[in-house]
């Protein structure tokens, strides 16, 4: 994937593989389904029954002068009942359809957004760091719209708009044959028209929406960069770089238009000319008397019928274009693997309670992303329960991604990460990763209260545990300054906290779920002298009694570890507590005496 | 009235602006509306043709009929071209109508002040910007062209049914009247349930939004299940909302098929009673039946107006409103400025603030010095930094530039003096080379290299596909945090201003690359006056002034020296941060195994 964009650019082509992957979605509504068909056949020949009593009222009543008045009124009534009674039978049945198709559509959709979701949220982190949240919002959001469009549009609504070609080819053929002949003659010219406007208007559409979607990106910018641009004086030549992308996008769009002008009206005089040839064939036919008046008005709306499908064909493709694109994104992505991968069969996982301790175990592990580069390599040691090791080493040495393999968010490529002795990919992920917390740099806030936030929506955490995890950091008081308390909804981008107050609260939502194990990654030092001095408070007590493994940024971390271990380009280079490695004089000492300009 | 006028007033507020740009077009606009009444005719004579013709086959001789047929393609031709010239000349002048609005809306919020942008929400002027445009330009253009044939076809067509029957005509138009008012008391709960819908989609959205981004916390404390059942409940909550929009929507469609049934039918059954008395013929039944046929397009555009208008309406009114908000003046004086900064008991209050958010701060710049900004964030250092590009004013007599007081200064010859980098950069969509030379008009290949290379950023192009030519943002390649940091110091560089002014521009550059660049930049800055804020205090060593601001006030001040012999907080920091570097630095080589 070297261009995150390349799959919105998919050209949407029908594929056959699709029917197959939907039908799984589709089959629990099969009944409901062959219902709307069912009604659609109805409604069908419901509507081919109108222009039917037209004609007989034509031919019978209104022309049979010979016969008595009262008897000719009395017909021409019932024909008019016959004709409301079909109407009022469409409008119901159409009603019908369109509740019914609708109960089964979206429940298919809803169904495939639940699968699209729940497979989205069980693959890798890999996968999710190749892919922006913003981009697999949309996929499971406008994508599985369209799908919709398949199914309403595409597949059902197309089956009716064939069938009524069909149909309608039929019976007029069966009215008069070379009339019919002559009809039949004249469609292709408007297939040959609508087929080139919907390759020319499509090109002109993708040039629109391709532009336009950079001119808004362009014009969010400039709004995000208006300071620079100010204090560089540059808004004359910003504004005229938005004026070319503006009228690149006008004069794209002024293409469109000329596609539609010509097209609607070519489109218009072709079919209206067929309709002149009709009344000059079909004409010379009724002056002839090989054709009844009435049939020939029958013909005549049955043709009206016919046009209508014939010149959405091109629209309904457009539609269905991009529901095949939306197609292919999503079962594309439903093709990704899960993570973790199913266990090998037999090798049920084992559980794995919380027992107040445990030991972790990092047994000559590796690990790689994708072909990449080796990011550990021979990585072994252990943490004793309730001990403290502390990782120290260069930016891109490896350090996160070893904190990751803990909870077992990735998994090794070779080697074994053990907790009391059994391999992580063996245990059941749900106790793992209950008996994992871990605490970042930076807190990711989701939507919703500071009590939601700090217990993750678990609702069997009560207020008085997220009250204890909060006054054990030293996080209480501050919660309780806030207008609403623990109720407090947080702003976007958590712009109610500070820095220290947000890891405070990183740190409580961990120590919440009372973990096994602690996987820390210290924040680095910030200037605000009160909150350092809280956070560092904040280290010691989660520590404390638990077994833990800290990415170090503070001096007394590492001094009060059990194990310091220095890592460089995926290898452990030393490891030992603080004062063994200092009398060393080794890397570690390197590093420190370096530092302090010593 | 006085109602009626300031409706008007209201009208000319959201639409003069677009309608002087359409009088820009005004020759498309007469051209476009010449043949809008033509097409409208030959519509309207094809149904008497087409009836005639009917009742000819009963009487008439094929000549007639074959005459008849070669001036009813001669009709459609004309028909069809005026349907083109009228089409693609009104929609084309729309769209230079929002071309134009565009264009003039973009200069226009490029000269507002600063202080307006803080308070404006990005996505709200944006989709002023193109939802609210669109919304005008549909009525500079589609309406203009639909409703001017509404205008010629509803009352001709109208007036040509009367002369045929009154009373159908009118008993027509009486069912569709009851349809019009019917739909209207639903629209209302349409809209609102098609905003439900669209709300509870949103909610989706929202959510996945916020679980793939924080897919590790979700993944780490075990909540993926909790987050499946939330989501499925919005999901279902979506789908109602839906399925209730459907069944509105179905039923109204059923009204409207029915109706026009019912209609269809009276004027069967009437005239089928007609012809059987032989008042009317049963051409001229057709014929009838033909006008109704053209009124439901006009009928439904009529509709279609009178629920977009007001939309339209408020969409002007949105736009206009920012049209209104009044440009920075740029006026002042504009001397030669070589950079001495004064800084006397300044004291400053963002507007609808209660706390100020610089308190009495005092000093001194010559040119050629540099100073350090050191506080947590929100204590006072990026207001300073724009106080001295003036996007907000400070009080008089507060600040100094070269013995001017800045409120005199011009503020576009103000900011000359500076070259600015952002706490977070700002990069355009184009090349890196492009964003380098953001600020000079016509930069050398020579003057980029050597920017690149004092901002360190020459290390990253061996990274990058094409090196300069790099396409950075939007459709391009993602920079890193310190990258982006990194061009915009090379901007900062290229433009060759007098004065620098570095908003924590350091802060995702890691310590090694960080040495580097502060030594190209003292290679760089000779004579330039520095100020730097950064919470990296390894940045500011050499600095001859650093304050340490505390919610606006400077707590402490002094060179690196003696505030580390102050022993206060920049002390404490600066230890502390030493120590994590340390943590974080590369063993020694020898040291390696």
């Amino acid at each position: 994937m070297s261009d995150p964009y390349a799959d919105d650019l998919i050209e949407g082509r029908f594929q056959f593989g699709f029917l197959r992957r939907l039908w799984p979605f589709v089959r629990p509504y099969r009944r409901g389904f062959a219902a709307c068909l069912g009604i659609l056949l109805l409604s069908f020949a419901l509507e081919m029954l109108g222009p039917w009593l037209l004609r007989l009222a034509i031919d019978g009543p209104m022309r049979a002068t010979a016969a008595a008045r009262d008897e000719r009124l009395r017909e021409l009534l019932w024909y008019g009942l016959g004709f409301l009674a079909t109407m009022l039978a469409g409008a119901l049945l159409g009603y019908v359809y369109g509740l019914l198709t609708a109960w089964n559509g979206q429940r298919v959709i809803r169904d495939v957004r639940r699968h699209l979701f729940h497979h989205l949220m069980t693959t890798g982190l890999g996968f999710h760091e190749r892919n922006t949240a913003g981009k697999l919002t949309t996929r499971v959001t406008s994508d599985v719209e369209n799908l919709n469009e398949l199914i309403a549009t595409g597949v059902l609504q197309s089956l009716f708009d064939l069938m009524k070609i069909g149909g309608v080819t039929v019976l007029l053929f069966w009215i008069d044959l070379e009339l019919a002949l002559f009809t039949i003659a004249t469609l292709p010219v408007v297939l040959v028209l609508s087929a080139l406007f919907r390759r020319n208007a499509q090109r002109a559409y993708r040039a629109v929406r391709g532009k336009l979607a950079l001119q808004n990106a362009f014009t969010t910018e400039i709004l995000g960069g208006v300071r620079t641009t100010r204090a560089y004086g540059r808004e004359r030549a910003i504004a005229a770089r938005y004026a070319a992308r503006n009228a690149d996008t006008a004069a794209a769009w002024r293409a469109t238009v000329l596609h539609f002008s010509v097209f609607f009206s070519l489109v218009d005089f072709a079919l209206r000319s067929t309709t002149i040839g009709l009344l000059w064939f079909g004409g010379s036919a009724v002056l002839d008397g090989t054709l009844q008046p009435g049939q020939f008005v029958q013909f005549w709306l049955y043709y009206g019928m016919l046009s209508g499908p014939v010149r959405e064909l091109g629209e309904k493709y457009n539609v269905l274009q991009a529901a095949f694109a939306s197609c292919e994104r999503i079962f594309g992505l439903l093709g990704e693997p899960r993570f973790p991968p199913p266990p090998a069969p037999g090798r049920a996982p084992s559980p794995s309670p919380r027992r107040g301790r445990a030991r972790v175990e990092f047994d000559d592990v590796a690990f790689a992303y994708g072909d990449g580069p080796p990011v550990l390599q021979g990585v072994r040691f252990v943490a004793e329960p309730g001990s403290t090791v502390a990782i120290v080493g260069p930016t891109g040495a490896g350090k996160t991604t070893l904190l990751s393999l803990v909870a077992r968010l990735r998994d090794t490529v070779a080697g074994q990460v053990r907790i009391d002795g059994v391999d992580v990919r063996d245990l059941d992920l749900h106790d793992l990763r209950r008996r994992v917390a871990f605490v970042a740099q930076d807190l990711f806030l989701f939507t919703g209260s500071v009590l939601d936030n700090v217990r993750l929506f678990d609702a069997r955490v009560d207020e008085d545990r997220v009250w204890q995890a909060l006054a054990t950091v030293g996080a209480a008081e501050f919660v309780r300054a806030l207008p609403q308390g623990l109720a407090t909804e947080v702003q976007e981008r958590g712009g109610t906290f500070s820095q220290g107050e947000r890891q405070l609260l990183a740190f409580a939502r961990a120590l919440v779920v009372d973990p096994d194990v602690l996987v820390l990654d210290e924040a680095t030092a910030s200037i605000d002298s009160a909150s350092e001095a809280r956070l560092q408070r904040a280290v010691e007590v989660s520590l404390r009694g638990r077994t833990a493994l800290v990415v170090a940024h503070r001096l007394s971390t590492v001094r009060n570890a059990d194990c310091i271990l220095v890592l460089d380009h995926g290898r452990i280079v030393e490891s030992g507590d603080h004062q063994s490695l200092l009398r060393r004089r080794g890397a570690y000492a390197s590093m420190l005496a370096h530092a302090t300009g010593a | 009235m006085l109602r009626t006028l300031s409706w008007l007033r209201s009208v000319r507020r959201a639409f003069g602006r677009p309608l002087a740009l359409l009088r820009r077009h005004r020759w498309l606009v007469v051209i476009g509306c010449l043949f809008v009444p033509v097409h409208a005719a030959a519509m309207l004579w094809m149904p008497r043709l087409f009836g005639d013709t009917l009742d000819s086959l009963t009487t008439g001789s094929a000549v007639q009929l074959r005459a008849t047929c070669w001036l009813l393609l001669l009709l459609a031709g004309v028909e069809s071209a005026a349907r083109f010239v009228s089409r693609r000349t009104l929609i084309d002048a729309s769209r230079h109508v929002e071309q134009d609005l565009k264009d003039e809306l973009v200069l226009h919020l490029q000269r507002l002040p600063i202080a307006w942008f803080d308070r404006a929400r990005t996505g709200d002027v944006t989709s002023r910007m193109t939802q609210d445009v669109e919304l005008v330009r549909f009525v500079m253009g589609p309406l203009l062209l639909h409703g001017g044939s509404t205008l010629c076809l509803l009352p001709a067509g109208l007036w040509l049914m009367l002369g045929m029957d009154v009373p159908v005509t009118l008993a027509s138009l009486g069912v569709f009247a009851v349809l019009f008012l019917a739909m209207r008391t639903v629209l209302p709960r349409l809209h609102a349930w098609s905003k439900q819908s669209q709300e509870a989609i949103a909610a989706v959205s929202q959510q996945a939004q916020e679980d793939f981004a924080g897919i590790r916390v979700v993944m780490q404390f075990d909540r993926v299940d909790r987050e499946l059942a939330a989501m499925a409940t919005k999901n279902r909550r979506y789908l109602l909302a839906n399925l209730r929009l459907v069944r509105l929507r179905s039923l109204m469609n059923a009204m409207t098929h029915s109706t026009s049934g019912v209609v269809t039918l009276g004027v069967l059954l009437v005239g089928g009673y007609q012809v059987i008395e032989q008042r009317i013929t049963i051409g001229q039944l057709f014929q009838f039946l033909g006008y109704l046929g053209l009124m439901t397009f006009p009928l439904e555009i009529l509709g279609w107006t009178l629920a977009t208008l007001p939309r339209a309406h408020a969409a002007g009114v949105r736009i206009a409103e920012l049209f209104e908000v009044a440009p920075e003046a740029d006026a002042g004086a504009e001397p030669e400025l070589r950079g001495a900064l004064r800084v006397q008991g300044l004291t400053f209050t963002y507007p609808g603030a209660e706390r100020p958010a610089l308190a009495d701060v005092t000093f001194e710049l010559a040119p050629g010095q540099k100073l350090g900004l050191v506080g947590a964030v929100g204590s006072g250092k990026s207001t300073l930094l724009a106080l001295l590009l003036r996007y907000y004013d400070p009080p008089r007599g507060s600040v100094f530039v070269d013995g001017h007081d800045v409120l005199d200064l011009k503020p576009s010859a103000l900011r000359r003096l500076f070259a600015y980098t952002a706490q977070e950069p700002f990069l355009f969509s184009d090349t890196v080379a492009a964003n380098v030379g953001f600020a000079a008009d016509d930069a050398a290949g020579e003057a980029i290299d050597r920017a690149v290379g004092a901002a360190a950023l020459d290390q990253d192009l061996p990274q990058l596909r094409e090196g300069l030519a790099t396409i950075v943002g939007e459709r391009g390649v993602t920079l890193s945090g310190g990258q982006k940091q990194r061009v915009s110091l090379a901007r900062a560089v290229l433009s060759h201003r007098p004065g620098m002014l570095l908003d924590d521009t350091l802060s995702a550059v890691d310590p090694v690359t960080e040495r580097r660049i502060l030594q190209g930049l003292r290679n760089e800055r000779r004579g330039r006056t520095m100020l730097i804020a950064s919470h990296r205090l390894s940045v500011l060593t050499d600095a001859d002034l650093i304050l340490v601001l505390d919610r606006g006030r400077i707590t402490e001040r002094g060179d690196h020296h003696t505030l580390l012999a102050q022993a206060g907080a920049y002390a404490a920091a600066f230890w502390r941060q030493s120590e994590a570097s340390a943590l974080e630095s590369a063993p020694a080589p020898e040291a390696r195994p």
